[in-house]
C-alpha cells in the first residue's frame, strides 16, 4: 500500500541510513556543541541549588506507561521479561525518598507509533534531564523548569556565538517567570481561534505548535483533566478531576520543552488511577510495595535534551539535534 | 389384551421413575459428585465442535424469560416512503432497493450487523481465520475479544493449530473490499501487561489500517451469560504453565492431578471516574483509533451509558444475558444479568433520545433479519452475532459465514420494505408492536392487543 506517508517515511529512511557520515558536517558539529554547553549549564545550575546527579537506571521489571500510545521496549531476562526505561519517573520516587533533590540524564527508549516519525519532534531514543523534588509543590517544580531553561539559553548565546552564526539562528531573550495558561484557558483560546480540538485529551502536536507559534515566548500549561496523563499525576484535592501537572511549551513553534507534575505517592490513590490506564497492578508489585511503605510527596519534571538542542539551535526537525538518530519504524545506524 | 396391561404397567412405572428424575436436579447433583469443578463449565475442551453447541443449553427453559419474539414487526397499508422510492427510482420499489449501508462505531458498514468478539477459548480462535475471511468479504466489522495476544501469541502461533492474534487482524483486514469494515481489539488487564494496545498501535504493519480509520480499541466492562465475571478458559497443564506468570488459575498446573485447569481472567474494576479516565487515556493515546465499550446486561446500565455518551465513545455494545455463553459457568448462565429484552427495557429513556454520536449495539441471541430488524426499529444501530457466525464457520469456513450473513440480509431486506422503508434510519417504534402489556410500556410501542 504506497501511500504520501510511506513515501516520505522512505526518503526519510534513505537519510538515516548513512547518518554516520553527519557528524562530519560543519553544522552537525556545531549543533552537537551547543548541546554540550547546554547540557553543562544545566548540570552546573543544578548542582549549584543542591541536586545530586544519579546514574539513570536502563532496565527494570516495569517503566513509565504514561507515553501516550508508544510502546515500550521489553528484553528477556534471564527468561523473563524486563521493560528499557520510557522514563525513570518510577525511580525518581524511588530517589527523592532518600536524597531529596535529583536528577538524570536518563536515556529513554519509546517505541512510538508509525506517524509519529514525519512529525520532526518524536525520537524513539532520546534523553531527558529528569529531576525531581522531595516535599515541593508544582509550582516549586515549575520556578525549577522556566529557570534552567534560560540557564541554557544564556550560556548558548554567550559561548556559542560561532556555532549560532552558522546555524543561522538568533536566539530570543527569554526573563522567567513564565505565562501560566490552564488547561481550560487554552483549549478556550484555541477555540476562539478556530482550531477544533477535543477536552480532556491533551492538546494535539499541529495545536500546541500552533500555541507556540502565536504565544510569542516560553509559556507553562497547567492543571490538566485527569485522564490526560499518567496515574502518577497528582489529582488536585479541592478541584476533583484537575491534576496538578504542566508543560512548558516553546515558542516559535518548537512545540513541548518539558513535562511534569506533583507526584501522587498514596498507595490507594495509586490503585485507583492505574485502573484508569488499564494498568495490571500485578506489574509494579515492587512500587506499589514501595507506595505502601510510604514516600514523601514530590514534584518534578523532564527536558527532552535533543527538544531543547532543536529549539536553541532553530532546527526544523529533533532527529537533526541527535548523534544517529532512531525514528519509528525506520531501521538505521 | 395381555400385552397392553403389560405395556401399560412398563409406562406407569417409568412415568413415576421420569416424574421422580425430573422433580429434582439429579442428573446435575451426580455429575458435581463424580466430576467436582470440571462439572461447572458447559465447556468440554476436548471436544470443540460439541461445546459450541453445549453452551445453547440455557435456552433449555425458553419460557423463562420473554425474548424479542415478543416484538413483532407491523407493517402499514399506507407507505409514503415507498412512493418517495418509487419516485427515486421511477419504477414500484422491490425489496432488494432496500439500502443497509451505515455507520456503526465510526466504521462504514454493509449492514448494521458485526461479528462479536470472540476470544481465545479454543473452540473459537480455531476457526477465527474463517470468520476473519467472511466477515471482511461480507464489509460488517468484526471483534477480537480478550486474551488471544497472551494466549496464542502475538504475531507466532504458539500452537500450529491454533491462529496467533495478528492472523486474525490480518487475515481480517487485507480481505476488506474498500474502506468499509473496521476491526476491535479488546484488552484484558492480562493483556495489558504485554501493552497490547500500544503494540498495535506501533505496527508497522497495521498502521496503514489504522491511518484508513479502520481499528478499534474495545474496552470490555462486563459480558451477557457472566456480567460481573471475566474471562473463563479451561487449559492443559502445559499451556497452563505457559501462562503461570500471567493468570490467576484455579490450581496450579505443576501439581494438578487433573488434565485440565481452569484460567481466571479478572473482571476489571470500574467506577464512573475511572471509565471515563480510562475513554479519556484511550482517545490521549490512540487518537486515530474509534473507542468501543462493551457491556454485560448490568442493573445500573442507564447510569454507565450517560457516562459513555457524554465522554462521546464511538458505539456502546450491550449483551445481554444471553449473550457470549461460550465458556460460562452454569450457575452465571442460570442466574446472572437481565434478559436482552428487559437490558433494552432499562436503557428505552437513552434509546427515545439519542444525543451526541455514539452507536448502540446489542447482542444476546440474536441470528436472524427480523432480530436485526426489530433491535434497529427500537432505535439501536446494529447488532452483533457470536454463535451463529461460529457455527456457520465450522459448519462450511468462510463461505458458511457468508452464506449465513447473506441470508441475515435478505431478510432484513425483505423485512424493512414490507414496512414500506428503504433506509435504515427511517425505521423507528413505530413499525414495532409487542404481545406484552408491560414490555410494551417499557419499551413505548404498541400492545398488539390494544
Amino acid at each position: 500500500m504506497e501511500t504520501e506517508v510511506s513515501v516520505e517515511l522512505q526518503r526519510l529512511a534513505e537519510v538515516l541510513r548513512q547518518s554516520w557520515k553527519q557528524v562530519r558536517t560543519p553544522k552537525m558539529k556545531a549543533i552537537l556543541k551547543v548541546q554540550d554547553v547546554a547540557c553543562d549549564a544545566m548540570r552546573r545550575y543544578l548542582k549549584s541549588k543542591g541536586f545530586i546527579e544519579l546514574l539513570p537506571p536502563i532496565i527494570g521489571p516495569v517503566t513509565d506507561p504514561g507515553i501516550r500510545g508508544a510502546k515500550q521496549a521489553t528484553i528477556d531476562y534471564y527468561g523473563r521479561e524486563y521493560k528499557v526505561m520510557s522514563s525513570a519517573i518510577l525511580y525518581k520516587q524511588v530517589a527523592v525518598s532518600g536524597l531529596g533533590k535529583i536528577f538524570f540524564m536518563s536515556p529513554n527508549v519509546r517505541l512510538e507509533p508509525i506517524d509519529s516519525a514525519l512529525t520532526g519532534r518524536h525520537l524513539v531514543e532520546f534523553v531527558q534531564l529528569d529531576l525531581e523534588i522531595a516535599e515541593a509543590s508544582y509550582f516549586d517544580a515549575m520556578a525549577v523548569a522556566e529557570q534552567l531553561l534560560s540557564e541554557a539559553v544564556n550560556a548558548v548565546r554567550d559561548t556559542c556565538q560561532k556555532e549560532l552564526e552558522l546555524l543561522g539562528r538568533q536566539l530570543p531573550t527569554i526573563k522567567p517567570p513564565f505565562k501560566k495558561l490552564t488547561y481550560d484557558e487554552t483549549i478556550e483560546y484555541l477555540r476562539m481561534r478556530g482550531v477544533k480540538v477535543r477536552y480532556g485529551v491533551e492538546i494535539p502536536w499541529d495545536a500546541e505548535q500552533l500555541l507556540s507559534k502565536l504565544i510569542g515566548e516560553p509559556f507553562f500549561v497547567i492543571d490538566y483533566p485527569r485522564g490526560a496523563r499518567g496515574f502518577y499525576d497528582r489529582e488536585d484535592e479541592r478541584r476533583p478531576g484537575i491534576l496538578r501537572d504542566f508543560d512548558l511549551i516553546y515558542p516559535e513553534g518548537y512545540g513541548e520543552c518539558a513535562s511534569g507534575a506533583e507526584r501522587e505517592y498514596r498507595y490507594e490513590k495509586v490503585l485507583e488511577r492505574m485502573k484508569e490506564t488499564g494498568e495490571d497492578p500485578r506489574k509494579y508489585g515492587w512500587y506499589l510495595e514501595m507506595l505502601r511503605e510510604g514516600i514523601p510527596p514530590s514534584a518534578g519534571f523532564g527536558i527532552g535534551v535533543e527538544r531543547l538542542t532543536r529549539y536553541l539551535c532553530g532546527l526544523d526537525f529533533v532527529w537533526e539535534a541527535r548523534l544517529c538518530p532512531k525514528l519509528a519504524g525506520i531501521y538505521s545506524p | 389384551m395381555k400385552i397392553f396391561l403389560t405395556l401399560h404397567r412398563f409406562y406407569s412405572l417409568f412415568s413415576d421413575l421420569a416424574e421422580i428424575w425430573g422433580s429434582y436436579p439429579f442428573r446435575e447433583i451426580i455429575e458435581r459428585a463424580r466430576k467436582g469443578v470440571d462439572a461447572m463449565y458447559p465447556a468440554d475442551a476436548l471436544k470443540p465442535s460439541i461445546m459450541l453447541l453445549k453452551g445453547a443449553n440455557i435456552y433449555k427453559h425458553p419460557t423463562r424469560y420473554a425474548t424479542l419474539d415478543e416484538l413483532l414487526l407491523l407493517p402499514p397499508a399506507f407507505t409514503p416512503l415507498r412512493l418517495k422510492k418509487m419516485s427515486e427510482l421511477l419504477r414500484e420499489p422491490v425489496f432488494t432497493d432496500v439500502d443497509l449501508r451505515h455507520s456503526l462505531g465510526g466504521f462504514n458498514v454493509m449492514m448494521p450487523v458485526m461479528v462479536a468478539s470472540m476470544g481465545s477459548v479454543h473452540v473459537a480462535n480455531k476457526i477465527s481465520l474463517e470468520i476473519a475471511r467472511g466477515a471482511a468479504r461480507m464489509g460488517i466489522p468484526m471483534g477480537i475479544g480478550e486474551n488471544v495476544a497472551t494466549m496464542w501469541g502475538y504475531s507466532k502461533r504458539v500452537k500450529s493449530g491454533q491462529p496467533c492474534f495478528k492472523e486474525r487482524v490480518m487475515t481480517y483486514l487485507e480481505n476488506l473490499d474498500g474502506d468499509v469494515g473496521g476491526v476491535t481489539i479488546q484488552q484484558s488487564v492480562e493483556d495489558a501487561y504485554n501493552e497490547l494496545w500500544n503494540r498495535v498501535y506501533s505496527d508497522p504493519d497495521i498502521e496503514p489500517f489504522i491511518q484508513k480509520g479502520l481499528i478499534g480499541f474495545e474496552i470490555k466492562v462486563g459480558q451477557g451469560s457472566k456480567p460481573g465475571l471475566g474471562g473463563e478458559v479451561r487449559l492443559s497443564r502445559e499451556e497452563a504453565e505457559r501462562l503461570m506468570d500471567k493468570y490467576h488459575l484455579s490450581e496450579d498446573p505443576r501439581s494438578a492431578v487433573r488434565d485440565r485447569v481452569e484460567r481466571h481472567s479478572a473482571p476489571g474494576t470500574f467506577l464512573p471516574e475511572i471509565l471515563r479516565g480510562m475513554i479519556r487515556m484511550m482517545r490521549n493515546n490512540y487518537p486515530r483509533c474509534r473507542i468501543w465499550v462493551k457491556l454485560g446486561p448490568f442493573r445500573d446500565l442507564p447510569e454507565v451509558l450517560d457516562v459513555l455518551t457524554s465522554e462521546g465513545v464511538d458505539a456502546v455494545w450491550i449483551d445481554g444475558r444471553e449473550g457470549g455463553t461460550g465458556m460460562s459457568p452454569y450457575a452465571s448462565m442460570r442466574h446472572l444479568g437481565l434478559p436482552l429484552i428487559a437490558a433494552l427495557c432499562s436503557i428505552s429513556r437513552q434509546l427515545e433520545s439519542r444525543v451526541g454520536s455514539t452507536s448502540f449495539i446489542v447482542s444476546g441471541r440474536l441470528y436472524d433479519g427480523g432480530h436485526l430488524v426489530k433491535c434497529l426499529c427500537l432505535g439501536l444501530d446494529g447488532v452483533a452475532f457470536g454463535r451463529p457466525v461460529a457455527v456457520s464457520a465450522w459448519i462450511a469456513g468462510s463461505r458458511g459465514v457468508e452464506n449465513y450473513l447473506k441470508t441475515v440480509e435478505l431478510e432484513a431486506k425483505m423485512l424493512i420494505s414490507a414496512l414500506g422503508k428503504y433506509r435504515v434510519r427511517d425505521l423507528s417504534r413505530e413499525d414495532l408492536g409487542c404481545l406484552d402489556r408491560d414490555i410494551a410500556e417499557s419499551l413505548g410501542v404498541r400492545y398488539v392487543y390494544s
